[in-house]
């Protein structure tokens, strides 16, 4: 079990719909909680976590501020597309600190891609500090 | 290009007749078009428009909703104020009903988005039609003052003060969205 969800393991954020230069998408997997991606206005917005080969998914863990509405979708295609949903939530709002949501996934949940959409927001504005995707990468036989 | 574009959904609302739409195309056509003849708006009209943030390097864009104001349309209207960024309450300075009807309007709005402050105003328009005014600017600012808005007198017609509300808004905005930043700083 590994975090694969990191830059340095070869991740690579694949798309994203709004970004402020001050405060990079790339933020969500640098392996801290100090840092964020911010969205800068009307929802829904989202990003996609794309893996360097396909993986096996136990767990995934975010760290945001103000998101509502939240959707997760996986893709197993080589390009991100042809997302099918594995998780819908509705957060609840903190105030004063972040908020942590774990999602269990099904056995065997593999992905090349995840997506994430914020579908609302408790405000404007949403923040994402970090993404953890707990799993190990699939064993191919060619 | 500016270095960030902030995107915000700006609700403009009032009576029908008190010329929503004329402001709006105005301030969206750079003051080259103003709408000589009445059609009135059936359900929600939008069109957007960037707005520099004057001192720094950012915009932003305004996705403005132009929204009838006949009663008929409401239920239709309302539906597509999902998250309201920005509200723009707008009256005919000619007209007591367009003028008392603002706060049910400012309201509808509000209640789209309760647990959020939205940047509002509250803009006079056809300040042309001097002889025939009724509300004065006291009683205007007024109310203005006692809902959170900031007030603005226009004249889409003569194509008089009609940006200006909507750079308070887009500045507004982007004053709360600096805010917030440094909320989600203070919980890193």
């Amino acid at each position: 079990m590994f975090d694969l969800a990191l830059l340095s393991a070869g991740a690579c954020i694949a798309e994203v719909t709004s970004s402020d230069v001050n405060y990079p998408p790339e933020n969500i997997i640098d392996g801290t909680n100090e840092t964020f991606w911010t969205t800068t206005g009307l929802y829904p917005q989202h990003f996609i976590i794309s893996f360097t080969s396909p993986v096996l998914i136990q767990t995934v863990e975010i760290k945001c501020v103000n998101v509502k509405g939240l959707l997760v979708d996986r893709s197993v295609q080589n390009v991100p597309e042809d997302f099918e949903r594995i998780q819908k939530r509705v957060l609840d709002h903190v105030e004063g600190q972040q908020q942590t949501e774990e999602f269990q996934l099904a056995d065997d949940t593999t992905a090349q891609h995840l997506k994430f959409t914020i579908t609302s927001g408790h405000d404007h504005f949403a923040a994402v500090y970090r993404v953890h995707v707990n799993g190990r990468a699939v064993h191919q036989s060619m | 290009m500016p270095n960030n574009i902030l995107r915000g959904a700006c609700i403009v609302v009032g009576e029908p007749t008190s010329g929503k739409s004329a402001v709006t195309q105005v301030f969206h056509s750079d003051g080259s078009h103003f709408p000589k003849s009445y059609l009135m708006t059936v359900g929600v009209e939008l069109c957007t428009k960037t707005v520099n943030v004057p001192e720094t390097n950012d915009a932003v864009e305004l996705f403005i909703y132009d929204s009838a104001g006949k009663e008929l349309f409401y239920d239709h209207v309302q539906k597509h104020w999902d998250h309201p960024s920005m509200v723009m309450v707008v009256y005919d300075v000619t007209s007591e009903t367009s003028f008392n009807s603002c706060a049910k309007w400012l309201e509808r709005v509000r209640s789209h988005n309760h647990d959020v402050s939205i940047p509002g105003v509250l803009v006079a328009n056809k300040i042309d039609l001097d002889q025939r005014r009724v509300i004065s600017p006291k009683s205007g600012k007024e109310f203005a003052e006692s809902n959170g808005l900031e007030y603005f007198e226009c004249s889409a017609k003569e194509m008089q003060n009609v940006d200006q509300p909507f750079h308070y808004l887009a500045k507004q905005y982007y004053r709360l969205y600096q805010e917030k930043i440094e909320y989600f700083k203070s919980l890193a």
